[in-house]
């Protein structure tokens, strides 16, 4: 197992990779083939992230299974180095389950499947290696190699919708994304090369996350760099996660986007931002972070109650789900901006539970729409009677959305809370009340669109598909178990708290 | 009594194994969740035992130095976070507990939520005979009673805090039960949302209170509040927001608002929301921490006016209903701010009474009416006018219900009368004058409405509704009996019968054990006051002596108030609609318009209006492009010689 230890992170990224390029030589004509190929891929990654986090040790903490394979030497010295912590482990154990759940999801792609397939394979691969790597070039890397793919698999596979007082095309969806997102990276590559530039005057040349920590301790970095630096870091990846101002590329996204998309783009996707403010911003720059955090845990806060307003008005279902993602990253990065051990251990717990418990409620809302055509949450009426199993999936979502307890979220919004009561009391008490009106929109659009009465034209709707229940179902019990015994997450989670916060 | 953990349990088993095994379970899984809370019961029964054999000899016990009574924990790690290694640093980490507590007030509450529990279970299988989702019903209720007893046993606010959600979900789910209708489905939301308005108090309250005491455990809340480490103005706020929690769930003004509607449930669901589970979470959460509200003079007055202003405005409008539960449910309403009233005037022992006493009334009240409505073939609601004279058909139920009502309206040696005299003798010693004249003018009151309800349904004329009406089957029936016996004879184990245990002051008691107290003077007034509203009732309702619609013509400004509920329904109604949406409609075309529209779209036009503009330049004429770089040339030349002079 040592010997695997080694290679375990490379495979973790290779393997997607090698996958999306192998059904690149699929026949074209058979859909099911490139399915059947995409889960085979999937479950082999899936395998890749439960042995990963499973062999995660937590009593040891730090970076483990570290590998290097040097690239470009002198004087740029890039290279991979692979390592995972506290904070990556159960990330990657959340993308190896949903890129498996929106593979699967995905069996009613038929269009151009294998290219769909590719694409969402290169995607995963990328999620993989932010995850995992220490070097920023090789972060940057795999960060781009995550987004590139959503602007063809929105623009491509994703659907048009007449608002009636606006239209929302896949094309305007798929290119507001990738602008925005890729002016958030034109930022996070100026505060990469900020600090290798740095790092060159101090004599050592890196892009080593640990070296440049090291030389940052070392006080190889000035206090003003830091300053200016963390912001960078901190909207660029800011944007991804979904920070207000800069998070209407989200919710259209989502309107656009095929199901699977949408899974990954709310479940694993968003959270590379967050994961990027916490490993790179926080370790790398962390006088700017103490000194610009009030401002983030500001606009995060911003995100929980405008998010929480914005949805309860909303009618399409994914719009609300949009919108409620914008709200519920919101403590994500409310409980980052806490710099306390407990804000930031929940903030990393939500990330991992938000990922599940949104992927499921778009999964439903998928398997809805196939059936209906329609996200219209006023048209839409008495679903349960029709599709009992897709509302009882989608009500546990929404359970733990508005912070149930005995589900996921509320352990994660809890600790939030904890740890901003400690530094930012007033802002924590606004996150409750966020809480509260998460509440109200979801109860109108259970009480709306799925209890009521039974609508005569909806009356040829089918339940769920096996595979649907099969993939809700997995989501359901992770959504509860988590909410129940958190505590193996948290051992984990707790170690890359530890660390992160070593540095302040 | 370490297996204490076990009485929740096993009706938390109980929920999703009946989930997902309904259609192969015989009874669709009723048994289930009857066997498992009856194996509750018996637990419980084993556990009281325990308990009382039990003292400062068991290793798990101690009598607390602040509540004064025998206190039994157990507790098991649940999770840590933060940095729990790091012992130095105290406030970076939480460790939280599965632990249970037991002490005097733990052992009462759950005998009454098994028991009651138990018994609407029983009575349902009658009741919701025939339902297409008969399974589903019992999940829900296993669940329910589940959650309700996590929240008796909890050592710590969180936990207590998780469970006091899950009962509100659960209410949520079983209000809604037959979604199917508009009505039910409304209050179901209605009743979420506004007990979760409360909550986020309660919640702030509870991280508050982690905040200066650095530990969920109630224990060492308390000891922190006694040693005076919390501090004055912490206490109240403590208090304060613990108490809108507790508000939003025992259904106090203003957040009173979602328990009349939640009459659109299963009528056995609305005992069991009435007796045993839901609203009396507020009374308890109030009566368990204590300690905090006690060390605030402040949070107890403001407890005690909550209280009086419930129970005289709640009176008020169940004496002008015309539906048989919602007269029922503003008469929770009310006795639930007797009970907050009490709490504030220090009369702890009273107000635990009462939830007990009030509690097998209440009961029996609501299977009462549920049997009239299994009896008249009624859904929804049971117009008391159009219901009368049930007494011939229904005789054993017109029994039963006349003990509830005469029990819940005050009639001496039975059960209501007892506790409510109490929470009298310590409103009239710790609280102002006219908290004890409006105490008075709500008992009267009380008795007033239960007479005429018990009067018109069961001793007027005969409704048109009443044609048909039979008697209950013999489950739902014996059920009736069993809680009457308790309505009639709870109320003397107050008393300190020779040869037994000193009174139930004696064992329920905060601070110093009470004897019963029975003043003389408040007990005849009381007694006075009672009679008096019955034969008013019957003078009126049977006899006829003064046609009630002569009086309502006199009254009809004021009634027409009353009878529109003081319009805080329509405010609420009026705020959301108007204010709450309107904003979070203006806020969504706000994101559109301008945040999207101008902020990111509108910097992507100008860099495409600057494309379409800089392409007229590219004109692909070489003497257009030589003059340019001629002219910078010229430019750049005298720029050169400016800066050379």
């Amino acid at each position: 197992m040592a010997n695997f230890d080694q290679v375990s992170l490379l495979l973790l990224v290779l393997v997607p990779l090698a996958g999306a390029m192998l059904a690149m030589f699929l026949p074209k004509e058979r859909p099911r083939d490139a399915w059947q190929f995409a889960i085979f891929v999937a479950v082999v990654s899936f395998v890749l992230s439960v042995i990963v986090f499973a062999r995660y040790d937590y009593m040891v903490g730090g970076v483990q299974f570290q590998s290097e394979y040097a690239w470009i030497g002198h004087p740029l010295n890039i290279s991979l180095d692979l390592g995972v912590n506290g904070i990556g482990a159960p990330l990657v154990l959340l993308n190896g389950i949903v890129l498996l759940g929106a593979v699967l999801i995905s069996q009613t792609i038929t269009r151009r499947s294998r290219d769909f397939f590719v694409l969402l394979l290169a995607l995963g691969s990328g999620v993989f290696g932010v995850f995992i790597v220490r070097d920023l070039f090789f972060l940057f890397f795999f960060y781009e190699l995550a987004v590139l793919p959503m602007y063809l698999l929105i623009g491509v596979w994703g659907s048009s919708t007449d608002f009636g007082t606006f239209l929302r095309t896949k094309e305007y969806g798929a290119m507001k994304l990738m602008l925005v997102l890729v002016a958030g990276s034109v930022l996070i590559w100026i505060g990469i090369l900020a600090l290798y530039v740095a790092s060159s005057q101090a004599g050592s040349p890196t892009f080593n996350i640990d070296t440049l920590a090291q030389l940052r301790t070392a006080e190889a970095f000035s206090r003003t760099l830091e300053l200016w630096v963390f912001p960078l870091f901190a909207v660029g990846f800011g944007i991804l996660a979904g920070l207000w101002p800069f998070h209407t590329w989200s919710p259209d996204g989502h309107v656009a986007a095929p199901t699977g998309v949408s899974m990954l783009h709310a479940g694993v996707l968003m959270k590379l931002g967050a994961f990027g403010i916490i490993q790179v911003g926080m370790i790398l720059t962390p006088t700017g972070a103490e000194v610009w955090m009030p401002v983030l845990i500001g606009l995060g806060t911003v995100n929980v109650i405008y998010g929480a307003i914005s949805a309860l008005s909303q009618n399409d279902l994914k719009y609300v789900i949009g919108y409620s993602s914008v709200s519920h990253m919101g403590y994500v990065l409310m409980g980052i901006a806490t710099l306390h051990p407990v804000g930031l251990a929940g903030a990393v717990l939500q990330m991992f539970s938000h990922g599940i418990m949104t992927a499921l409620m778009f999964a439903m809302v998928g398997a809805i729409y196939e059936r209906a055509h329609i996200r219209d949450s006023f048209i839409l009426n008495g679903l349960v009677k029709r599709m009992g199993v897709t509302t009882f999936f989608f009500a546990i979502a929404g359970l733990a959305s508005l912070g149930l307890p005995g589900l996921s979220g509320f352990i994660a919004e809890f600790m939030v809370f904890t740890g901003a009561f400690r530094t930012y009391l007033p802002l924590a008490v606004l996150g409750v009340v966020g809480a509260a009106i998460t509440a109200v929109y979801i109860l109108r659009l259970l009480a709306r669109s799925f209890f009521g009465e039974a609508d005569p034209q909806w009356e040829h709707l089918t339940d769920a598909s096996p595979v649907e229940k099969g993939v809700g179902g997995v989501f359901v019990l992770i959504l509860i178990a988590v909410g129940i015994w958190p505590a193996p997450l948290l051992n984990v989670i707790n170690t890359g708290v530890e660390s992160t916060l070593s540095v302040f | 009594m370490a297996l204490a953990f076990l009485i929740p349990v096993l009706s938390f088993v109980a929920c999703p194994l009946i989930i997902l095994f309904q259609r192969w379970i015989p009874g669709r899984g009723a048994p289930l969740a009857i066997l498992a809370i009856a194996g509750g019961f018996v637990l419980w029964v084993l556990m009281t035992l325990g308990f009382l054999g039990a003292s400062e000899a068991h290793p798990a016990c101690s009598v607390n130095d602040i509540t004064g009574a025998l206190t039994c924990h157990f507790s098991t790690t649940w999770f840590q976070a933060g940095l729990p290694g790091v012992s130095a640093t105290v406030d970076q980490a939480i460790h939280l507990d599965w632990g249970v507590l037991i002490d005097p007030l733990t052992v009462v509450l759950l005998g009454l939520i098994t028991f009651v529990a138990l018994g609407v279970q029983l009575y349902s299988l009658e009741y919701m005979k025939g339902d297409p989702r008969f399974g589903w019903y019992y999940a829900w209720q296993a669940l329910f009673v589940a959650a309700m007893l996590t929240l008796a046993l909890a050592d710590n606010f969180l936990l207590l805090y998780i469970a006091w959600e899950l009962v509100g979900l659960c209410s949520y789910l079983l209000i809604g039960f037959w979604f199917e209708n508009p009505g039910p489905r409304e209050a179901a939301k209605k009743a979420f949302v506004v007990t979760r308005i409360g909550d986020v108090g309660l919640l702030v309250g509870i991280l508050l209170l982690w905040l200066n005491v650095g530990s969920f455990s109630m224990t060492d809340a308390f000891a922190a509040v006694d040693s005076g480490a919390l501090g004055d103005g912490t206490t109240t706020a403590v208090a304060i927001l613990l108490l809108l929690g507790a508000m939003g769930k025992s259904a106090q003004f203003p957040f009173h608002v979602w328990l009349p509607d939640a009459m659109e449930g299963p009528t056995p669901v609305s005992a069991l929301i009435h007796a045993a589970t839901m609203v009396i979470a507020g009374v308890y959460l109030v009566a368990r921490a204590f300690p905090i509200f006690a060390a605030s003079p402040e949070a107890l007055m403001v407890i005690a006016s909550v209280g009086i202003v419930t129970a005289l405005g709640a009176a008020t409008i169940a004496l002008v209903s015309t539906d048989l539960k919602r007269i029922l449910a503003y008469s929770t309403v009310s006795h639930l701010g007797l009970m907050m009233l009490s709490l504030g005037a220090l009369g702890w022992t009273a107000a635990v009474f009462h939830l007990m006493a009030h509690g097998f009334a209440k009961a029996l009240l609501f299977l009462g009416a549920g049997s009239v409505m299994h009896g008249v073939g009624a859904h929804g609601d049971v117009d008391i006018r159009r219901v009368g004279g049930l007494r011939k058909a229904m005789p054993l139920t017109a029994t039963v219900f006349c003990i509830g009502a005469l029990s819940l309206g005050g009639i001496p040696i039975l059960s209501g009368f007892w506790s409510k005299d109490e929470i009298l003798l310590a409103v009239s010693h710790r609280l102002p004058a006219i908290f004890i004249v409006l105490a008075f003018l709500t008992a009267f009151l009380s008795a007033l409405y239960m007479a005429r309800a018990m009067f018109i349904v069961f001793f007027g004329p005969e409704g048109e509704d009443s044609r048909h009406a039979h008697e209950s089957p013999i489950l739902m029936t014996s059920v009736l009996s069993v809680l009457a016996v308790l309505a009639i004879g709870f109320g003397w184990i107050a008393f300190n019968w020779p040869g037994s245990f000193g009174g139930f002051g004696t064992f329920v008691f905060y601070d110093h054990a009470e004897g019963f107290h029975f003043n003389i003077v408040l007990g005849v007034l009381s007694i006075v006051l009672a009679v008096v509203a019955f034969v008013l009732a019957w003078l009126v309702y049977v006899r006829r002596v003064r046609s009630y619609e002569s009086l309502r013509g006199r009254l009809a400004p004021v009634l027409r108030v009353v009878e529109r509920r003081y319009y805080i329904d329509e405010t609420y109604q009026w705020f959301i609609d108007r204010i709450i949406l309107t904003v979070s409609a203006a806020l969504a075309v706000f994101d559109r318009a301008v945040v999207n529209d101008v902020g990111i779209n509108g910097p992507g036009d100008v860099v495409r209006r600057a494309g379409v503009a800089l392409r007229l330049h590219v004109t692909g004429h070489v003497y257009s492009y030589a003059l340019v770089v001629a002219l910078g040339v010229i430019a750049l030349a005298i720029f050169w010689w400016l800066r050379s002079v």
